[in-house]
């Protein structure tokens, strides 16, 4: 049985405010009027790409191959770049071998932080900060990350419009506030490296993947190989 | 006529046996002290403290005969470079009464007062407050104030009673002070005034110049016309006098981290101001806390660029304020700009309100505050082969420095171990990699290129490292390495994508 509205002008207050309501919730990130990073050059498996203003997750089954897809993603998000590590990480970032990815030292500022909580706050004064493009912080397996930690580090990407990247060792699970979680793992190659690529979830969409990639140099794209899917 | 400037003296007669003494907290206190230097063959006492003093003991006599005269003397051997750096310390201490303060070795201080007196109540209560200070540190002190400085520091040596002198009658004050002892002339120079009749200051400048001079020579004559306050030998503060500095003395000590956080506000924005009118920017600031106890604390924070934001040099400060320990609270603050750099109008700190700074603005302002905890750098090329010399750290605020072409390549690893790790490599026959010992597990290696050989840059000179065969090395996982062949050794050094 329908009820008919015994109230209009009440009925019309209450959607105002569910209205603005929703504007409250769905935030606008600062950053969104710069267009999504694209990963393929066909966009068409993923959607526009990741959107900056937001955190994202990388977990990489070798250190390298997560570096690697790291560069290729903060090359595309343009501006200066901040990479944080703590003085425990036993790998340190070497910026010539960067250079292939489209990420060149002239845009690379390195921060070493002596204990994890700082660079935590790092990376979050980071995000905040406008005048970067992008900000990836290396969190080791033993790292403290939690849902809070992470949100904490999506709003202040959002207020910022800053694209942050976390860089995770391989098989951590847990909630985190991050929009999308990748995972990369490398194939055995004969010359231009070679990747097994997935999202592993996405805030608001489905997994999808895996996709067997390559990098290409020459043209700084990923291609994706026939049959990987 | 400018106003004369006011210079207070402190002489220190024992200053080296009681500066020793306080690095000593061993010695035992009731029994005298004596240093010794060796003189050629012979071993004179060269300092002695108040008790060895009392007893007859005076500097230039052999160490034997001291140790004869008072058996239980304590004996040690001068250490002139650490007096002469403790004087320097104690310089910088009496900072606390006036920016410009000099040590006069060996055992003077010398402090110009001028305009400060009045912060302490007057030049008597500042002199008998520094010679009471200094008495508390286990010092003893005699000072004088007067217009000249070495007026100041002839009457220091000589008189007891704190004398103050007004400007322009230096000249009276010095005459009957024995010339000796008031200008430190050297010995045979004093008999030989002697044997002239000529004892005091007064005696001497009495004298016909020109016959003074060509017996005596030049130094004589500055000297006497110093001390009468005719010449005015500039004296060196300890350290230049910062650029701009601001001070609060408190009626009450403070000790809550948020009065001293307002207090800093407002000494920043005091100093901001003026930086402004000064048109600099702080590349370096220091702020001195002095507690009750009389001990200070001394916090510094550096910028990137120069900054006359006072919001943005607070949020500097926030983390080492942390630091202070106020303990029974400080009475005295003092917010020093140690280096500046000029700055334009058009810098952040002199936009009007809500204009939006300038990107670079704030990337600056984000690497100063992260620079206070992290370590940051940029890296910057470097014209080397070798990996670990390929670039270095460069600081963050430098502009980028241009990546010339053919830098970095293709086989270039993404990661590279801070310290190498060991493993044993199995190689075919032709020396290819054929699996590794890695972290307790055997990995075959499913594919190898190499080796890529390095000589080490005998351009540099000295010991050369031993060459090096770089291998690229691929795990049945995919997973691929930077394998490094060295003096027979391999070790994993690095990361490939």
């Amino acid at each position: 049985m329908v009820v008919p509205d015994p109230d209009p002008p009440r009925n019309a207050a209450l959607a105002r405010l569910r209205a603005e309501l929703a504007g409250l919730t769905t935030r606008t990130p600062a950053g969104s009027a710069g267009a999504p990073i694209p990963i393929f050059a066909d966009n068409s498996l993923i959607g526009a790409g990741l959107v900056r203003g937001a955190l994202h997750e990388v977990c990489a089954a070798s250190p390298g191959s997560g570096v690697a897809f790291a560069a290729i993603l903060l090359a595309r998000c343009g501006g200066q770049v901040l990479w944080i590590a703590t003085e425990q990480e036993s790998n340190l970032v070497w910026p010539p071998g960067l250079i292939p990815f489209g990420l060149a030292p002239e845009r690379l500022i390195l921060a070493r932080a002596a204990r994890w909580p700082e660079a935590l706050w790092a990376m979050e004064e980071a995000l905040r900060c406008p005048a970067l493009g992008g900000a990836v912080l290396m969190a080791g397996a033993g790292q403290g990350l939690d849902l809070t930690a992470t949100r904490r580090l999506h709003l202040a990407a959002e207020a910022g419009g800053v694209f942050g990247l976390l860089l995770r060792p391989d098989g951590i699970a847990g909630a985190s506030a991050a929009r999308t979680r990748w995972h990369i793992a490398p194939l055995s190659s004969t010359d231009a490296p070679r990747w097994r690529l997935s999202l592993l979830r996405q805030r608001g969409g489905a997994p999808a993947g895996p996709w067997n990639i390559a990098f290409e140099a020459a043209t700084g794209s990923l291609r994706l190989e026939a049959g990987g899917g | 006529m400018k106003p004369a400037r006011r210079y207070l003296a402190v002489h220190l007669p024992f200053w080296e046996a009681e500066h020793l003494r306080q690095s000593h907290p061993d010695l035992p206190a009731d029994t005298p002290l004596a240093l010794w230097a060796r003189q050629g063959a012979r071993r004179l006492l060269v300092a002695v403290d108040q008790a060895a003093a009392a007893a007859g003991l005076e500097p230039g006599q052999a160490l034997a005969d001291a140790e004869a005269l008072l058996p239980d003397l304590q004996v040690l051997p001068a250490t002139p470079e650490t007096s002469a750096a403790g004087l320097r310390e104690l310089a910088l201490w009496a900072q606390r009464f006036t920016p410009l303060s000099a040590p006069l070795p060996p055992d003077g201080l010398l402090l110009d007062i001028t305009g400060c007196d009045h912060l302490f109540g007057g030049e008597a209560t500042l002199l008998t407050k520094t010679l009471a200070d200094l008495a508390a540190l286990g010092l003893t002190a005699q000072g004088a104030v007067a217009s000249a400085a070495a007026s100041a520091m002839a009457l220091a040596r000589v008189q007891r009673d704190a004398p103050i002198i007004a400007a322009g009658s230096e000249e009276k004050a010095v005459a009957p002070l024995p010339l000796g002892l008031a200008l430190r002339l050297p010995g045979g120079m004093v008999e030989d005034l002697a044997r002239l009749g000529l004892r005091s200051i007064g005696d001497a400048l009495r004298q016909p110049r020109a016959p003074l001079a060509r017996r005596f020579g030049a130094p004589l004559l500055n000297a006497l016309d110093a001390a009468a306050g005719h010449r005015a030998p500039p004296i060196t503060p300890i350290a230049a006098p910062p650029d701009l500095s601001v001070t609060r003395a408190l009626p009450e000590p403070i000790l809550t981290a948020e009065a001293i956080a307002a207090l800093l506000d407002r000494l920043l924005a005091a100093l901001c101001a003026r930086l402004a009118r000064a048109g600099l920017g702080a590349r370096r600031l220091s702020l001195t806390a002095w507690r009750v106890d009389g001990t200070e604390q001394r916090l510094v924070i550096g910028t990137g660029a120069p900054n006359r934001d006072a919001g943005h040099l607070a949020r500097l400060f926030a983390e080492p304020l942390a630091s202070l320990a106020p303990e029974l609270g400080f009475e005295r603050f003092t917010l020093h700009a140690l280096a500046t750099d000029p700055m334009g109008a058009e810098g952040q700190g002199a936009l009007p309100m809500g204009a939006a700074p300038r990107p670079d603005g704030v990337l600056a302002q984000l690497l100063d505050r992260l620079g206070q905890r992290l370590r940051l750098a940029r890296p910057a090329p470097m014209p080397s082969h070798w990996p670990e010399r390929q670039w270095r750290a460069a600081p963050p605020h430098e502009a980028a420095i241009a990546t010339p072409p053919g830098w970095g390549s293709r086989t270039a690893p993404v990661l590279l171990r801070r310290r190498p790790e060991a493993v044993q490599v199995t190689t075919f026959a032709e020396g290819a990699p054929a699996a590794m010992h890695w972290r307790g597990r055997v990995y075959p290696l499913t594919r190898a290129e190499g080796p890529l050989r390095l000589e080490a840059e005998w351009w540099h000179g000295g010991t050369l490292p031993p060459a090096r065969d770089y291998h690229r090395v691929q795990l049945a996982s995919g997973e691929r390495l930077w394998l490094c062949h060295a003096g027979g050794r391999w070790v994993v050094q690095g990361d490939l994508p």
